[in-house]
């Protein structure tokens, strides 16, 4: 089914582009190269990758000003990130430029495959879209507004289904705080009463509040609901 | 004065000064001060002691006879020599001399002797009395010296004592040349060499140029260890004597004296009491500079420690996983038919484990050299310290996936103002540190507690306990329990954690278990790093 999608590797470091050349080829991706963000932004507009994994250190330019430059092109191509330990700053301004997703170096190719397939489901997503969602026990429906848990409704405060539902809608995706906040309050959000929310939805629906398995923290970031698909 | 040596006549005449008279052709020595007063008192009373004894002698003499009024009269001379020195003395000797002549030795009221015998009596008794006069003067003299010299020596002594406390070498510099000034009433510079040449270092007054004629005395004085400058043998035109200052252990610097008004440069008593305030000086410098040395010695001395111990891990650390690496991947490269699938999982597996291994590594040298350099930026945020605890054993789920796990978090714990990726960071390397030193299938315990004096999180393991003596160490870099398997931490884990506790604003202890053994790690938020309290939620709908 990765018949004929194409990946464009934005990255200087041959290694990395030999290790994603090698891997996601036998996955059978069409995978484009670029080593710097020049060329990253002549490619772009000629190849039309179906996704675009981009290094943030580049040696010409910064990668966030190629997602400023392709976003406010009007492009909306998947971009994951690729970035490193410790530079939560730069993930979450990524993020916010309009960068669909990241991955932490050095990461395995399992993870980033399911990265890719959840941008690409998105950008489908974005016409039609399931409607139900289900991972466990759990049940969400979006169009009933149900949430059902080994087969009983779970009662959520309307704010919590509102978080809950962001999640649902972007499933598998990472959401950065600021982004939950402005969807959910506009501008008035509190991280501290955006944790407050999650604690109470993991209480709801989580089998180890403790240790959470749905809805996970991304330390410094924001939080992502993980896909089972 | 020279108008009483004349007077003496034939009698030897010393003038009693300090010990240096005479020696190194007096440089810098002034002769006595031409200003001097002449005080007119002292001969005054010695003209009354003198008529006095001459009426004691015209009473007693009926009594005596006239053999003993010299006596009186010699008594009366000695009287002024011990209170009032030579000069009053010997004009006493003369005057009763003359008295004596005049009013005993007959024929009497005239200054003629008549008797051969009465000459011989005069005379002796001139003799004696300027004798006697020169001996109770130079007693006197050397009374006064003494007195002064123990003024002098309580004052040294009182110096030694203060600059005994200082600690610092401006200090000391600024102490001592105060010091100098005012006991010798001079302007003084100091210079002491610094890199390789001879550098102004302080002033009193302030002062911090020397022109080159100094300079070049002072540089003259220092590698000759000799006088020079202004009134000494060499280099005369500069305007400051400069005098070497040292120790028994070589010359450490230059001291250079002027006095305001141009006058002439230290009486011998001020040279020596000079050389005596130099020399503590000079030995208080040393005591500094060599304290200076051994501190700086044993930082480098740590420094090395520190550098052969990281280079030690670094070839373990790395080499060892690099070792692994490359022998399963060239493995399976090279004899890829030969393994069965298990096999083939196991080094793929072990490639993946070491290669794990040494990206921690990185990361916590990475980590320590953010640290070192200064470079960790805080992004302080509201933090839900269950909410990391739970990242934190995600990230640790292959460490510990032989042990127990309980999370002790009361619901209602309030959040805190940290930074969260930091605070993963230092919870990772906690349960990373509990994982690798407890038995497999033993119960990692991780809880937390708000008390008054703030927010308490406490990883509790079942391994066998930290002796007392290391409790402290355990957090000091590349600190390794010495039973420790080589193949497990990097001795670098507890040492960030600790750090990045510290730059969080909290502190971290080690201890043991009182129920069992096993290590505690407690790190202790202060109450101020408290969110405010924040109403339920549902308030907010």
């Amino acid at each position: 089914m990765t018949k004929g999608i194409s990946v464009l590797v934005v990255d200087d470091e041959p290694p990395i582009r030999r290790l994603l050349r090698t891997s996601l080829g036998a996955q059978d991706f069409d995978v484009l190269e670029a080593p710097d963000a020049a060329s990253a932004l002549a490619r772009l507009p000629l190849d039309k990758p179906d996704v675009v994994l981009l290094d943030l250190t580049l040696p010409d330019q910064d990668g966030t000003e190629i997602i400023r430059r392709v976003r406010s092109a009007g492009d909306k191509t998947p971009i994951i990130v690729l970035s490193s330990r410790g530079d939560e700053k730069g993930k979450v301004e990524a993020l916010d430029l309009g960068a669909d997703d990241y991955v932490t170096k050095p990461f395995g190719m399992s993870e980033l495959v399911a990265r890719i397939r959840t941008a690409l489901r998105h950008r489908v997503q974005v016409e039609g879209g399931e409607p139900i969602f289900q991972a466990g026990d759990i049940t969400v429906d979006l169009t009933r507004r149900r949430v059902v848990r080994g087969g009983k409704e779970v009662k959520l405060s309307p704010k919590e289904y509102d978080i809950l539902r962001l999640f649902v809608l972007h499933a598998g995706k990472v959401l950065t705080h600021r982004m939950i906040m402005q969807d959910v309050w506009g501008a008035a959000g509190d991280v501290q009463y955006l944790r407050i929310y999650v604690r109470q939805l993991r209480q709801k629906l989580e089998r180890d509040p403790d240790r959470p398995s749905l809805i996970l923290t991304e330390t410094g970031v924001g939080y992502r609901l993980l896909d089972r698909n | 004065m020279h108008d009483l040596v004349r007077l003496s006549g034939a009698i030897s005449v010393h003038v009693i000064a300090g010990d240096l008279v005479g020696q190194e052709s007096s440089a810098g020595t002034a002769p006595a001060q031409p200003g001097d007063q002449f005080p007119l008192a002292p001969f005054l009373v010695a003209a009354c002691g003198v008529g006095m004894a001459l009426a004691i002698g015209k009473l007693v003499e009926p009594l005596l006879g006239v053999e003993t009024i010299d006596l009186i009269f010699l008594s009366a001379v000695l009287g002024v020599a011990i209170a009032y020195g030579l000069r009053p003395s010997i004009f006493a000797s003369v005057l009763a001399s003359l008295a004596y002549n005049f009013f005993f030795l007959p024929p009497i009221y005239t200054f003629t002797i008549a008797s051969p015998t009465n000459v011989a009596a005069f005379v002796f008794f001139l003799v004696i009395s300027v004798v006697g006069s020169n001996l109770a003067a130079l007693v006197r003299s050397q009374m006064l010296t003494a007195r002064s010299r123990a003024r002098t020596t309580e004052a040294l002594y009182s110096y030694a004592r203060k600059i005994a406390g200082i600690a610092t070498l401006d200090d000391l510099l600024w102490a001592s040349l105060h010091q100098i000034a005012a006991m010798l009433k001079v302007d003084v510079v100091l210079l002491l060499p610094a890199d390789g040449r001879l550098a102004m270092r302080a002033a009193w007054p302030p002062e911090d140029t020397l022109d080159d004629a100094d300079m070049g005395a002072a540089k003259w004085s220092f590698e000759n260890n000799k006088p020079a400058g202004r009134g000494a043998d060499t280099l005369t035109g500069a305007k400051r004597l400069f005098l070497p200052i040292g120790t028994a252990r070589g010359s450490i610097g230059v001291i250079g004296l002027t006095r305001p008004g141009g006058t002439p440069l230290l009486t011998p008593d001020e040279r020596r009491l000079f050389y005596a305030l130099a020399d503590q000086t000079a030995i208080a410098i040393e005591r500094i500079v060599l304290a200076r040395d051994t501190d700086r010695a044993r930082i480098s001395a740590e420094t090395e420690r520190l550098r052969s111990v990281l280079l030690a891990s670094l070839s373990h650390d790395l080499k060892t996983p690099l070792a692994s690496i490359t022998g399963a991947a060239t493995a399976l490269r090279q004899y890829d038919e030969l393994y069965d699938p298990r096999q083939r999982r196991d080094l793929i597996g072990m490639i993946e484990a070491e290669a794990e291994r040494l990206g921690r590594f990185v990361a916590n040298l990475l980590d320590m050299a953010k640290l070192s350099s200064g470079s960790i930026e805080l992004q302080r945020e509201p933090t839900d310290v269950g909410e990391v605890v739970a990242t934190a054993l995600r990230r640790c789920s292959d460490v510990l996936q032989d042990r127990k796990v309980e999370v002790e978090i009361p619901a209602d714990l309030p959040m805190l103002s940290l930074d969260p990726v930091l605070f993963e960071q230092i919870l990772f390397n906690l349960l990373d540190n509990a994982a690798r030193y407890s038995p497999p299938y033993s119960t990692v315990t991780i809880g937390a507690g708000a008390g008054p004096d703030g927010v308490a999180v406490r990883v509790v393991d079942e391994g066998p306990g930290i002796p007392n003596e290391e409790l402290e160490r355990v957090f000091e870099r590349f600190h390794r329990l010495p039973r420790a398997d080589r193949t497990s931490g990097t001795g670098l884990g507890l040492a960030i954690a600790k750090r990045f506790v510290e730059a969080l604003g909290g502190s971290i202890i080690a201890g043991n278990r009182t129920d069992r053994s096993g290590t505690v790690m407690t790190i202790t938020f202060p109450a101020a790093l408290i969110m405010p309290y924040q109403r339920h939620p549902e308030a907010l709908e």
